[in-house]
C-alpha cells in the first residue's frame, strides 16, 4: 500500500529554484533515503511532506500522504525544551490525538523503547541516545503512517549511530514508512530500500539502494560514493622525536575527573588522532593542549619545553605555535564582520605579516574560496565553506601544532573529502579529534583511544587500527567497518 | 550538585557576606569626621561637654570593644539602642519596614505582570509598529532618573492638575491609596523598561529556537507553544533583573522616599547617617545585606527551575 506519493514537487524562493521536479513513492514499512550535499533540496523536500516551507518559499506539485506524518529532528538536544519535563510535553502531544492519553503515550514509549521513568526528567538529564529515542517516541504518538528523519546520525559517535539505526529499523519493522534525509551513506546502506540522489534540487538518480550505491549510473553519485572514507589500515612511518607531548595530564570539570593521567606524544609533521565516544574526554584533552582548559595537573610540552597552562600566560609565539579549529565553525566566527577580516586578523596578530589581506586572499583562494565569497559575513557562507575558512585562519599563524576538533562531522561526503585532502597536505603536526575512524584511518600516523577519561590505547595507527585490543576501539572500529553488512533483511 | 546542597552552601556564603558588610559599614562610619557626641552637642559645642556625652554614650571605649559587644548582641537578636533617643534599633527597623514593604510589594505586583506582558507583546510583533512604539517609550523612559520623573509628576498631577496628593506627609499609606499612585509610578518606571526589554529579547530568541519549531511540528497549538514552551525559557534572563529590582525596592529607595516624604527605611538611613547614629546604621546594614543575599538566592533557585541546564553545568 502506497502511503506517500510525491509528484513533480517544485519549491521556489524568489528567483532561486530549491527543488525542481522531485517525484517518489513509498509504501508502508519501506524506507526511502534522500541523499545529497547541503543545499541539494533534501530538507525542503522533507519539510514539504510535513506541509511546511521556509519563509518566502512557494511549493507546487502533488503530495499525497495517507495518514499522519511524524518528524524526527536533526539535533534532539536542541529540539527538546530545556525547561520542560518530558512527561508534560508528551501529555500535550497526546491531547492532540483521539483516544486515551495515557495509553497513547505508553504505546509510543514502548515502540521507541523509552522507559516510563524518563518522563519525570528534564532533557539535560538524558544521554544523547536517550534524547534521540525520546524525539522518536514523540513522533510516534498517535501512530503516524510516515516518519521523516532529518540527518538523524549527524555528529553522533559510531556506537550511538548504530543505536539510532537500530531504533529506526525497529520502527520501520512495525510498518511505518520512513523518509530519511541524510548524507551518511553508511546509514543509507543500513536502512534504505530506495535512494533518491539530489543535486541542486534535481533528481540525479533514483533506484534501489544496491543499484544506486554499488553501480551508480551518474558521475555525481559515483563521486559521492567514492568520496566516502573507508577504514583502511595505513602503513607505519619511521618514529620521530616528539614535538608535542602530554605528561600525566589530569583534568577536571569541577570535582569530576574527565581525564586521568594521560600521556601522549606526537612527532614533528606527524598526525595524531584522538578517538573515543562522546564524553570520553577527547575535546578536553585538545582544550588542555590549546590552553583553553587551564585547570589541569601534569604538563603539556612543546619541543620538550612546558607550555603555560592558560592561554593568557602564553607568549605570542606560543599562541601561534598551537592553533585550534573548532567543531562548530559558524560559532567560531563573529557574525558581524566579514570572513576575510577575521581570517586575515590572525596573520596580522600572530604571523606579523605586512599585507595580511593579500596573503589571506591567496590562501583562501587555494582552498576554493574566492574574494566575492569571503568578503561577505559568515551568515552568507555554508558550513563547509566556513570550516575551510577557519582552517585557513588557523594556518595563517604558521602553527607547529594544529588541533582540529571534529571538524568534518556534519559535512556531506564530498565537502568532507575536500577538507580531508586539505588536511592531508599540511606539513605541521596535526592533532585530530574524531570519532569517525574512517577519517582517522585516512590521515593519522598515531592513534590515541580515550575511554571515560583514561587512555586505553596509544600507538602507531597501523598497530591500533590493525590489531585493536581494547573493547572500545574494537567497538568503534567494528561499527565503522560493518556499515555495509548491517542492512536489514 | 543537588538543589538543597546548593542552597545551603549559598546561605553559608551569605552569612559571611553579611558579616563582611557590617564590618565595612562599622569601619566607614568610624572613618567619618565627627561622631554622635559632636552631632548631639549642637552648634558651638564645648569640648568638655562633648567628652561627657561621649562617656555617657560609651563612645570612649575602644572601637573593637564596641564592635565586639554589638556583634555579640546581634547574635542574640539584639540590635542595640539608638545613641540619640535610646529607643531600641529594632523599633526603628519595624517602623521603617512597613511603608517600604507596602511600596515594594505593590510595585512588584504591578511590575512583573506588566513587564512580562509588554515584553511578550513586543516580541510577538517584532519589527511591527507596536514593537517600535514600546521600544521607543521604554528606552526613553529608562533614561529619566527617578528624582526628575518624580518632580515632573508632582508638578503636573499634584500641583497643576491637583488630581493626586503631591506628597504623603502624615498620611496612612494603606488608608489613602491616592498618595501611593505617584510614588509607585516613579518606582515602576525604570525597572519596567529594563525587565520588559529582557523579556522581549529572551522571547525573540526562544521563538526562533529549535525546540519551539519542533513543538510546532509536533502539532502543539501556537498559543500553547508561545506561553508554555517559549515563555518559560525567555524568562530566565529577566529573573536576575527582577531580583536586582526587588533588592533595590526593599532597600528603601531613598530618592523617592525623600521626594514624597514617606517614612521608610531609606529616610531612616539618611537621618541615622546624618546623626552618626551608628547602631541604627548598622542595624539597617544587616537588614539590607540579608535581603540582598536572600533575594539573590531565591532568584538563582527560580533560574535553576527555568534553565536547569545552565546551573547544572556551572
Amino acid at each position: 500500500m502506497t502511503v506517500v506519493r510525491v509528484e513533480g514537487l517544485r519549491a521556489v524562493a524568489g528567483s532561486r529554484t530549491l527543488v525542481d521536479g522531485v517525484s517518489f513513492a513509498l509504501s508502508a514499512g519501506r524506507v526511502v533515503a534522500l541523499v545529497g550535499a547541503s543545499g541539494s533540496g533534501k530538507t525542503t523536500t522533507g519539510l514539504a511532506l510535513l506541509g511546511e516551507h521556509g519563509p518566502g518559499v512557494s511549493v507546487s506539485g502533488q503530495i499525497t500522504v495517507s495518514g499522519r506524518v511524524g518528524f524526527v529532528p536533526q539535533q534532539p538536544s536542541a529540539a527538546l525544551n530545556p525547561v520542560r519535563r518530558l512527561g508534560g510535553v508528551f501529555r500535550e502531544i497526546a491531547a492532540l490525538h483521539p483516544g486515551d492519553r495515557d495509553s497513547l503515550i505508553s504505546t509510543a514509549l514502548r515502540r521507541a523503547r523509552v522507559p516510563v521513568e524518563l518522563l519525570r526528567r528534564y532533557p539535560h538529564e538524558l544521554s544523547g541516545g536517550q534524547q534521540q529515542r525520546v524525539v522518536l517516541a514523540q513522533a510516534l504518538v498517535g501512530d503516524p503512517a510516515v516518519l521523516v528523519a532529518d540527518e538523524p546520525t549527524t555528529g553522533q559517535d559510531p556506537i550511538t549511530r548504530a543505536e539510532v539505526v537500530d531504533e529506526l529499523a525497529a520502527v520501520v519493522a512495525q510498518g511505518v514508512a520512513l523518509v530519511l534525509l541524510t548524507h551518511d551513506l553508511d546509514v543509507v546502506r543500513a536502512l534504505a530500500d530506495e535512494v533518491v540522489v539530489l543535486r541542486a534540487g534535481q533528481v540525479v538518480e533514483a533506484g534501489s539502494t544496491d543499484d544506486v550505491l554499488t553501480r551508480p549510473r551518474s558521475p555525481y553519485t559515483a563521486a559521492l560514493v567514492a568520496a566516502q572514507p573507508r577504514v583502511t589500515v595505513p602503513s607505519a612511518g619511521p618514529p620521530r622525536a616528539p614535538r608535542l607531548e602530554t605528561r600525566s595530564l589530569t583534568a577536571r570539570h569541577r570535582s569530576t575527573a574527565v581525564l586521568r593521567s594521560v600521556d601522549v606524544q606526537v612527532g614533528a609533521g606527524e598526525r595524531l588522532a584522538v578517538v573515543g565516544r562522546s564524553g570520553s574526554g577527547k575535546t578536553t584533552l585538545a582544550r588542555c593542549v590549546a590552553g583553553l582548559h587551564p585547570t589541569f595537573e601534569g604538563d603539556v610540552l612543546l619541543d620538550g619545553r612546558p607550555l603555560p597552562r592558560s592561554l593568557r600566560r602564553r607568549s605570542r609565539g606560543q599562541l601561534a605555535a598551537v592553533q585550534y579549529v573548532f567543531q562548530d565553525a559558524r560559532a567560531s566566527f563573529d557574525a558581524y564582520r566579514t570572513v576575510l577580516d577575521q581570517v586575515s586578523r590572525t596573520a596580522v596578530r600572530l604571523g606579523g605579516v605586512a599585507d595580511a589581506r593579500a596573503l589571506a586572499l591567496t590562501e583562501l583562494a587555494a582552498v576554493g574560496l574566492d574574494e566575492a565569497t569571503v568578503t561577505r559575513r559568515p551568515a552568507a557562507l555554508s558550513g563547509g565553506e566556513l570550516q575551510r575558512a577557519a582552517l585557513v585562519r588557523a594556518l595563517l599563524a604558521r602553527p607547529d601544532v594544529l588541533v582540529c576538533d571534529e571538524i568534518t562531522s556534519g559535512l556531506d561526503t564530498l565537502t568532507q573529502a575536500r577538507l580531508l585532502d586539505q588536511l592531508a597536505r599540511l606539513t605541521c603536526t596535526l592533532v585530530l579529534i574524531s570519532h569517525d575512524l574512517a577519517v582517522v584511518a585516512r590521515l593519522a600516523d598515531r592513534v590515541a583511544v580515550l575511554h571515560q577519561g583514561d587512555l586505553v590505547e596509544h600507538g602507531a595507527a597501523v598497530d591500533v587500527l590493525g590489531s585493536p585490543t581494547h573493547p572500545v576501539t574494537i567497538g568503534l572500529l567494528g561499527r565503522s567497518l560493518e556499515g555495509t553488512e548491517e542492512k536489514r533483511t | 550538585m543537588s538543589l538543597r546542597r546548593y542552597a545551603l552552601r549559598r546561605l553559608a556564603i551569605g552569612l559571611v557576606q553579611v558579616l563582611a558588610v557590617v564590618t565595612v559599614v562599622f569601619l566607614l562610619v568610624q572613618a567619618l569626621p565627627g561622631d554622635a557626641a559632636v552631632a548631639l552637642a549642637g552648634d558651638n559645642p564645648d569640648p568638655r561637654r562633648i567628652e561627657e556625652i561621649r562617656v555617657a554614650m560609651g563612645l570612649d571605649r575602644p572601637a573593637l570593644d564596641r564592635f565586639g559587644s554589638w556583634l555579640w548582641g546581634l547574635a542574640h537578636g539584639d540590635f542595640g539602642v539608638s545613641l540619640f533617643s535610646g529607643r531600641p534599633v529594632a523599633e526603628f527597623l519595624h517602623d521603617g519596614l512597613g511603608p517600604t514593604l507596602v511600596l515594594a510589594l505593590l510595585a512588584l505586583v504591578l511590575l512583573i505582570p506588566l513587564s512580562v506582558l509588554l515584553g511578550v507583546l513586543a516580541a510577538l510583533r517584532e519589527g511591527g509598529p507596536l514593537d517600535r512604539v514600546v521600544t521607543t517609550v521604554t528606552v526613553g523612559l529608562h533614561s529619566i532618573p527617578e528624582f526628575a520623573l518624580a518632580v515632573v509628576l508632582i508638578a503636573v498631577f499634584g500641583v497643576q492638575l491637583r488630581w493626586l496628593p503631591p506628597t504623603a506627609v502624615g498620611a496612612d499609606l494603606l488608608a489613602s491609596p491616592a498618595v501611593l499612585v505617584l510614588p509607585l509610578v516613579v518606582l515602576i518606571a525604570r525597572p519596567l523598561c529594563s525587565i520588559s526589554r529582557l523579556v522581549r529579547a529572551g522571547m525573540i530568541d526562544a521563538l526562533a529556537s529549535d525546540h519551539v519549531r519542533h513543538a510546532l511540528r509536533l502539532g502543539i497549538g501556537v498559543t500553547r507553544v508561545r506561553f508554555a514552551h517559549a515563555l518559560p525559557s525567555a524568562l530566565a534572563p529577566a529573573v536576575q533583573q527582577v531580583a536586582r529590582t526587588v533588592d533595590w525596592l526593599l532597600g528603601g529607595v531613598i530618592v523617592v522616599e525623600a521626594v514624597f516624604v514617606i517614612p521608610g527605611l531609606g529616610t531612616i538611613l539618611v537621618d541615622a547617617v546624618a546623626g552618626r547614629d551608628l547602631p541604627v546604621v548598622q542595624g539597617l546594614a544587616v537588614v539590607f545585606a540579608v535581603t540582598t543575599v536572600v533575594v539573590n538566592l531565591v532568584a538563582d533557585l527560580v533560574v535553576f527551575r527555568l534553565a536547569p541546564r545552565s546551573v547544572a553545568i556551572a
